[in-house]
């Protein structure tokens, strides 16, 4: 029993790190089409949260959207959440956040994604997953029918997971890169 | 006397039955011989004609009926040189056609995968162009008749390197041209397109731009 365990932790071992090595063995060139492709959905993420916090989308466009942008994250993914008359960060599941933007409680809302770069570039995991970290700035700006405005602007951390995959189609095996985000965390918020 | 006289009469009248009995039984098998070399030489003519058919040709005959009628020759079994050496030529004649027949089917397929990039990659501008809603999603509905069905596979090529290529997330006809309409921005190019026996968009493949 215990030859065993060991031939299979042995065999384990040489199917990680033959993974690892296949992902590792990457061009330059490739992996900044990675990196661009990281980039690209998180300004889509910062497009499809415009979309759906902008009070002109109609209601079913805006549940599509939501939909849509949960693609792009991982499960349990969480959104933090910042005011400038509270001290602390409140945390939501990606869906609910969405949800919660869809609903405020303001007559017109606008929301712009600035300065997206990359913190921590994409570094190969043991787990045979690329992981970094891009940075992006939110401005807010909601106005209510008595013409108040509440503005600021959050520094956000989101974590980036991309992960090489196959999948067959039309009988040819196809091999993509899967980017997947993580949490959103709250950096600092400023008026 | 008389009796004598009968008797004689009566074997010779056995002895002409008999002999024309005989003659009868020989002009049937010759008869028979006569008829089926009359039948083969007839198939023969026939199998002949047909094949000159086949050969002669000026676009009366569809290349279905051209084969069937090749195949029916063939199964005829005719062992004349003749035959054997039209069937030949008929052959010749319908492989001919039927590269013919692939050449242009190429043309005209190459000439309608032009037309159809033309207006998918309008109808991809378009989209993403659209003033509003409403006309994202009529030009969406537009741009959707091309597919084989909304979900019809969408792959964008994100890297190539030789024989390696590396693509995004595949998605579906539908979901990319919402994706064009929501983002307004139309950053791929048609890269290549594959069509269903209907000339519908079985399958789609995009490159980024900037690649």
């Amino acid at each position: 029993m215990k030859r065993f365990s060991l031939i299979l932790i042995i065999m384990t071992g040489m199917a990680f790190s033959y993974t690892t090595q296949a992902q590792t063995d990457i061009s330059p060139e490739r992996k900044r089409a990675i990196d661009s492709l990281a980039m690209e959905k998180i300004r889509d993420l910062g497009k499809y949260i415009s979309i759906i916090g902008n009070k002109q989308t109609p209601f079913s466009e805006a549940k599509r959207v939501i939909d849509r942008t949960l693609e792009l994250f991982v499960e349990e993914a969480q959104m933090g959440v910042s005011s400038l008359s509270r001290e602390e960060v409140i945390y939501y599941a990606i869906r609910e956040y969405l949800e919660r933007l869809m609903l405020l409680n303001y007559d017109k809302v606008k929301i712009e994604w600035f300065n997206i770069q990359y913190i921590s570039d994409l570094e190969l995991q043991p787990d045979g997953r690329y992981v970094g970290v891009i940075t992006i700035f939110q401005r807010f700006e909601g106005t209510s029918d008595d013409g108040l405005i509440y503005k600021d602007v959050t520094k956000k951390d989101i974590t980036v997971y991309v992960e090489r995959k196959q999948t067959q189609i039309g009988g040819k095996l196809i091999g993509f890169w899967d980017v997947l985000l993580g949490d959103i965390r709250v950096v600092e918020t400023t008026k | 006397m008389i009796k004598r006289i009968f008797k004689i009469t009566f074997l010779l009248m056995i002895a002409l039955s008999l002999s024309s009995g005989m003659a009868g039984c020989k002009s049937k098998k010759k008869l028979a011989r006569e008829q089926a070399a009359a039948e083969y030489a007839r198939t023969v003519e026939t199998a002949k004609q047909d094949l000159l058919s086949i050969i002669n040709d000026e676009g009366n005959m569809s290349l279905p009926e051209k084969e069937s009628k090749l195949q029916r020759v063939k199964d005829m079994n005719i062992n004349e040189p003749e035959i054997l050496a039209l069937t030949r030529q008929a052959e010749e004649v319908i492989a001919a056609e039927k590269e013919a027949m692939r050449k242009k089917w190429e043309e005209e397929n190459k000439k309608k995968t032009e037309a159809v990039s033309l207006s998918l990659a309008d109808y991809f501008a378009l989209v993403a162009g659209a003033s509003s809603v409403e006309n994202a999603n009529i030009k969406m509905n537009e741009a959707l008749k091309l597919f084989a069905g909304p979900n019809t596979p969408v792959l964008i090529i994100i890297s190539q390197e030789g024989d390696l290529v590396d693509y995004d997330r595949p998605t579906t006809a539908k979901k990319y041209l919402e994706y064009l309409k929501d983002q307004k921005k139309n950053l791929n190019e048609i890269e290549n397109i594959e069509y269903d026996d209907n000339g519908k968009i079985k399958l789609l493949e995009l490159i980024k731009k900037d690649y």
